[in-house]
């Protein structure tokens, strides 16, 4: 199946005006895969269903490894390789938070997601600098994928849930100490 | 299989779920709103999830939201009470396509009482008397049509509800403008512009019967109950049985709303509403509602049967545990909604912080609420704060009781219904039980002139 390029870019176009991080469509032969902020992996590309079946959505529950046509896969719990995994920080309490930091909480109620994909790394880590309209987390209600922004700039001084927990609305997620 | 249910709603409703659900043995995850975190509901469930922001479309009506907390605590079966998603066709199919067993009627059984319009044909088609109307396409046919029923006549949207989208038409003169009119605002409201014309009934009863059905063809009545005492649309005092109703009449409103029951092979609790002229001794079908019923306490009380508990077990696939002929009415009930409403001041809404909450505590009394001293009341919801019911042999001894239940009840901080409900239950005219829809709306205008 053919695409042309006026598709293409009407397709681009109408992506501009949404909010998203990445984007997969397929039909048929044709697969298209828009994201923003840093290259698309190669593997993510070719084996989207090792990475479903790595973690299996809670969603959908029907991890397919070898499925010929995969379904667009769901973020799911990244694979931590770091040796600073992406963990809660025990220093810090979201109901005590020190002077200078503030608090990113879940606009809504749906699945966290750290990573982009499976098997990528977390959008951050404590101690990574972060812009105001940096992008956090996703969290998933019912197969549509939120992303949650910092809101302020600064660093990442607590991650507050882990990867596939069911958040609340306005459940703690992260702490940013902002930079002045 | 241990079920786990999830219950999608608030308020006293809540509390009721739950705990029908604690003596099933059934674990309950409640879904609040950020600002009902703190309700009694809350305390009770197993476990809460806030599922959103005080708005209820930010959480009680966000279907996303609620199939997902749901899903995420492994829950096996939606409760979604009245109000709210219960009569959602899509959230009923949103529930099924996701592995739930949702706690009403089938989505088809929704579709079709959704539609007033449809309903209607549906009870004509089983001889269930309706009152005339009809619904027509050309002005000249319409007037034709209101001609044959007679005026006054009643324009009614077809996805209308609560009394919202509906015209008194007088005469011929006005006809054609209240159609165009009527037509357009449900159009706006609803989504449909499909209207129709009843018959304006002046001076009516609202009876109503309670049914229950299993997923195995067995359907039930469990009596009728009374609610005439209604001020814009909306019930105030409730009551079983309907002491009006000749024994001939009440043989064919049970027979009516078992057909209908049957047409539509209904599962779970379901109302079928009528209105009765006690003029004329007729019938007339008005609506189903296909779910639990706020004043579902009072039949709960002359049967013995406990609704919810039967509702829960006829979803998840049980069968009925009783017949009909082991149905029996005993004495009567009579339910006062107590709300945080100002009647010296139009039942305007009035929410604050509930400082004092001392309810009677004497024999035949039952309150279901989620009120407790220190609640802070919020003002983003229903105004209901807790039903009182009361129980005797017969229906002055029952009176009584929830007079002295009233008398005795201590409610500070906010304004509440209270002093309507007392000065209903010693009018005459409630006493000797001729009151009709439209006396309550006739006495708060007296008190407004007066």
């Amino acid at each position: 199946m053919d695409i042309d390029l006026e598709e293409l870019a009407a397709v681009i176009e109408q992506l501009d005006k949404t909010e998203f991080t990445d984007f997969l469509y397929e039909k048929g032969e044709l697969r298209l895969h828009v994201r923003r902020g840093g290259h698309i992996p190669d593997g993510a590309i070719q084996s989207p269903a090792s990475a479903v079946a790595a973690a299996a959505p809670p969603v959908a529950g029907e991890p397919a490894p070898d499925a010929v046509a995969p379904k667009p896969p769901a973020p799911a719990p990244v694979v931590v390789n770091s040796p600073a995994p992406n963990s809660h920080s025990p220093a810090l309490r979201p109901d005590a938070l020190p002077a200078g930091h503030m608090l990113v909480t879940a606009p809504m109620l749906g699945t966290y997601y750290g990573a982009p994909k499976p098997g990528e790394p977390a959008f951050v880590q404590v101690g990574d600098a972060v812009t105001a309209d940096a992008v956090l987390c996703i969290v998933e209600v019912m197969k549509l994928m939120n992303s949650v922004t910092a809101g302020a700039a600064g660093e990442v001084a607590a991650v507050f849930v882990k990867d596939g927990e069911l958040v609340e609305f306005e459940q703690p997620l992260f702490a940013i100490r902002a930079t002045s | 299989m241990n079920h786990r249910i999830f219950v999608a709603n608030r308020g006293e409703i809540a509390v009721r779920i739950i705990e029908a659900c604690d003596r099933l043995g059934y674990d309950t995850v409640l879904g609040v709103s950020k600002a009902d975190k703190d309700t009694l509901a809350a305390k009770r469930a197993n476990r809460v999830v806030t599922i959103g922001g005080p708005r209820p479309a930010d959480s009680y009506l966000n279907m996303n939201a609620v199939i997902q907390a749901a899903l995420s605590t492994g829950c096996t079966a939606v409760h979604p009470g009245y109000g709210f998603l219960s009569e959602r066709p899509a959230f009923a199919e949103l529930c099924a396509a996701n592995g739930l067993t949702f706690i009403g009627p089938s989505p088809e059984a929704l579709r079709a009482l959704g539609d007033k319009l449809t309903a209607r044909q549906l009870a004509e088609s089983v001889d269930v008397p309706v009152s005339a109307g009809g619904t027509a396409q050309t002005a000249e046919e319409v007037r034709q049509l209101a001609e044959r029923i007679g005026y006054p006549t009643l324009i009614k949207a077809a996805h209308g509800g609560g009394g919202r989208g509906m015209k008194l038409v007088e005469s011929t003169a006005e006809l054609a403008e209240a159609w165009q009119l009527a037509s357009s605002e449900a159009e706006a409201s609803f989504g449909d512009g499909t209207v129709f014309l009843e018959r304006f009934v002046q001076d009516a009863k609202h009876v109503e019967v309670q049914i229950l059905g299993d997923r195995h063809g067995h359907r039930v009545h469990l009596g009728e109950r009374e609610c005439s005492v209604q001020y814009r649309y909306q019930k105030v005092v409730e009551e079983a049985p309907c002491t009006a109703l000749p024994g001939p009449t009440r043989a064919l409103l049970y027979q009516s709303a078992l057909r209908i029951a049957e047409a539509l092979d209904y599962v779970g609790l379901g109302t079928v509403e009528f209105l009765y002229d006690v003029q004329r001794d007729s019938l007339a079908f008005l609506e189903v509602n296909p779910r639990v019923q706020v004043e579902h306490p009072v039949t709960e009380a002359i049967t013995g049967v406990d609704l919810v508990r039967e509702q829960l077990l006829a979803a998840l696939g049980e069968p009925l545990s009783f017949t009909q002929a082991e149905v029996t009415l005993t004495g009567n009930a009579i339910e006062c909604r107590i709300t945080a409403q100002d009647p010296e001041n139009d039942l305007q809404p009035s929410p604050g912080t509930v400082t004092r909450w001392r309810p009677s505590a004497a024999g035949g009394l039952r309150l279901d609420t989620h009120i407790y001293e220190g609640y802070r009341f919020p003002p983003f919801y229903d105004a209901l704060m807790a039903k009182q019911v009361a129980w005797a042999p017969d229906r002055a001894a029952a009176i009584e009781r929830m007079e002295q239940a009233l008398a005795a009840f201590e409610i500070e901080g906010v304004t509440t219904s209270l002093p309507l409900l007392r000065r209903i239950l010693a009018h005459p005219v409630f006493r000797d039980n001729t009151v009709t829809t439209h006396w309550l709306n006739e006495l708060m205008m007296e008190k407004v002139n007066s």
